[in-house]
């Protein structure tokens, strides 16, 4: 099987011991910032983005890997403790997963939750080696009016699937676009919004906007919601579930495992989508249904396995059309383009260990998480007992010092203070920062492919509409807004968001 | 009296059209271009544009919603923090490493509710010297541990 060779090619890539300690580390470091009340997936990929500065692209990814799986573990097991949901997706998990601890369940919850991500993770892995590929072949059609009508679809499906305002989310992909068109601009060679200031020339660095917009900005608006006030948490109890509980979480996460799959490849945040539409899927389906709200374990498996399935399919189009779907994969363009790498179709036939050491590695981060996390669950949850005044001190350091060391300039840090204010501005006013993220990552790739485009059709915009495969593309995302034209789904967006 | 019923869409509304304004203003002098040959200046301007457009419907909308209230935020703590980061960027090239983790320390722990100074030294001690280890000693960060440059 291809498929096989494949990747046995990435895992002789992958697994060699240092790569296997790089993985260990990112996965132990992902997981303690993670674990933090308050510090969501998005934020801690974007604080432990530095520390992957100095390895070769392979390592560096692989380390990121690691952080990510992590990260989310973290945020589920904070979720599950502390009732405190680090982002959108774990706000389901701690709807049944907190109850489950306040019943002396959380070490199952916990174990649930760890074992459904990993199955999740596995057959993910598996879709992506099957899939990437065949749509990387079908993406070598793709040219650049094909490009800009994938970017467009991506961006409309970020503003539906945002949480809160549609017109909001509309304005602040605006504003990420035209924040990621500042630098020089490759063409003319003009520079563009840059003051004068030589940092700024290349574009506005990458790491200290996320450390700042996601990271710091995090750490303010904790610091107003009284934090520290909240970090009781339960009991752990036997970390294994009964034969029962078993009997209930296996099929939920089997369904999980499809839906988050399935989902995850659409653009525009499909992990979250996933665990919404697992949480509803498994409460509907259940025998008992009036379990539901007080503690049933169909309601963290389910929604943990979505999530974890549908985090790993949104790399196919992150590495097939280099197209970033969710925050999360933003983030990793960012830190892919820090190594030179740029995501997309040449990826798989130039550089194939690298492609398929990534796809490998993602599978080894989730061995590495069940490994080592299960174990070490105690020690996750005695740093959830130290004092936030102790913690968040700690976690600036870490950022400053990584803006700072982004390419020795203080003029970094003096960046990354200003789009703290901004995220938590942004915070405060109900705008999501993740529509941004996302345009400021496609600004100059969208500009660069509509003037390709404008260049083939001779100044004809009707381009876009005459070429079939961009032709569906548009329609698809004209079919996104008109769903949430239609009152029918806007009331369903509005409670799954609500609950 | 006309009354704002809606105040985080009427004040996200106003910050989207300044930046739009701003934007403009900073696109006027690169060329525009034709759609032929799209200038420097073609796509800053023209999401300028909507970004004001956008920006002007979600202030007008704010009138018409309900809810959306601004959540109460303390200035003093948020202050300390982005001033402590700025700080950092003013120390670092001038003093080194550790005084400036240091420093930095203090001023961040004294923006948490439940301040206090015995603890905020030690954590002040204790994390400028695995800084110094873990970034100078192991990553080698092209950092100072200490210096006096002014």
């Amino acid at each position: 099987m291809d498929v096989f060779a494949n990747l046995a090619t990435g895992f002789s890539a992958a697994a060699t011991p240092g790569n296997l300690l790089f993985c260990l580390i990112g996965c132990l470091l992902g997981t303690l910032i993670g674990v933090l009340p308050g510090i969501g997936p998005i934020a801690t990929i974007a604080i432990l983005l530095p520390v992957t500065y100095g390895l070769d692209p392979l390592a560096a990814l692989i380390m990121l890997a690691g952080i990510y799986y992590g990260a989310q573990y973290g945020g589920s097991t904070t979720a599950i403790l502390v009732n405190l949901p680090g982002e959108t997706s774990s706000v389901i998990t701690c709807i049944e997963g907190y109850k489950m601890a306040r019943n002396g369940r959380a070490g199952a919850a916990l174990t649930v939750a760890a074992l459904g991500s990993f199955f999740a993770g596995c057959v993910g892995t598996i879709v992506i080696a099957m899939f990437a590929p065949i749509l990387a072949g079908f993406a070598v059609q793709f040219r650049s009016p094909e490009y800009f009508s994938l970017m467009i679809f991506g961006l409309v499906a970020a503003v539906v699937l945002a949480n809160g305002s549609v017109m909001k989310a509309v304005a602040m992909v605006i504003l990420g676009l035209l924040f990621g068109l500042a630098g020089t601009d490759t063409q003319s060679g003009v520079t563009r919004f840059t003051f004068g200031v030589t940092e700024l020339y290349d574009g506005i660095d990458f790491t200290p906007l996320a450390m700042g917009l996601f990271g710091i900005s995090e750490l303010m608006a904790n610091l107003d919601r009284r934090i520290e006030d909240r970090t009781q948490t339960q009991k752990i109890g036997s970390l294994w579930p009964t034969r029962k509980e078993a009997m209930l979480a296996f099929p939920a996460v089997l369904r999980g495992t499809g839906l988050g799959a399935l989902l995850g490849i659409l653009p525009g945040g499909g992990a979250v989508l996933a665990s919404f539409a697992s949480y509803t899927l498994e409460k509907k389906v259940s025998r008992s249904r009036d379990q539901f709200g007080k503690g049933a374990i169909e309601g963290v498996a389910g929604p943990e396995a979505a999530n974890n399935a549908g985090a790993q399919t949104s790399f196919i189009p992150l590495l097939t059309l280099g197209i970033p779907s969710t925050p999360v994969m933003a983030i990793m363009v960012g830190a892919m383009m820090i190594q030179g790498i740029a995501p997309g179709t040449a990826l798989i036939t130039e550089r194939p260990q690298l492609f398929w050491g990534m796809i490998a590695s993602m599978w080894i981060g989730n061995a590495m998480l069940v490994i080592i996390n299960l174990p070490l669950i105690g020690l996750w949850v005695r740093l959830l007992r130290v004092p936030y005044r102790l913690l968040f001190p700690c976690i600036i350091i870490l950022c400053c010092v990584g803006a700072f060391a982004t390419s020795s300039s203080s003029f970094l840090v003096m960046m990354m203070a200003g789009f703290a204010v901004l995220g938590y501005a942004f915070g405060k006013l109900g705008c999501e920062g993740a529509p941004f993220l996302l345009g400021f990552v496609l600004g100059p790739l969208m500009e660069e492919n509509l003037r390709r485009s404008m260049i083939l059709s001779f100044g004809d915009p009707l381009i876009f509409v005459q070429r079939p495969i961009s032709l569906t593309l548009l329609l698809m995302s004209l079919a996104l807004v008109l769903m949430i034209v239609l009152p029918s789904f806007r009331r369903t967006r509005e409670v799954a968001f609500q609950e | 009296m006309i009354r704002i019923t809606h105040p985080q869409d009427f004040w996200s509304g106003l910050l989207f059209v300044a930046f739009g304004a701003f934007g403009a203003y900073l696109s006027r002098e690169f060329t525009f271009g034709a759609l032929t040959k799209m200038g420097p200046g073609f796509l800053p301007t023209v999401l300028s544009y909507s970004l004001m457009a956008v920006g002007a419907i979600v202030t007008a909308r704010s009138f018409a919603l309900r809810g959306g209230e601004i959540q109460p935020f303390s200035l003093k703590p948020q202050a300390l923090i982005i001033g402590a980061i700025i700080l950092f960027a003013m120390l670092i090239e001038r003093v080194g490493l550790i005084p400036t983790v240091f420093a930095v320390i203090l001023m961040t722990s004294y923006a948490s509710s439940e301040f206090k100074l015995r603890d905020a030294i030690l954590l002040g001690v204790g994390t400028s010297l695995i800084c110094y280890v873990l970034f100078i000693y192991l990553l080698s960060v092209p950092m100072q541990p200490l210096m006096w440059n002014f």
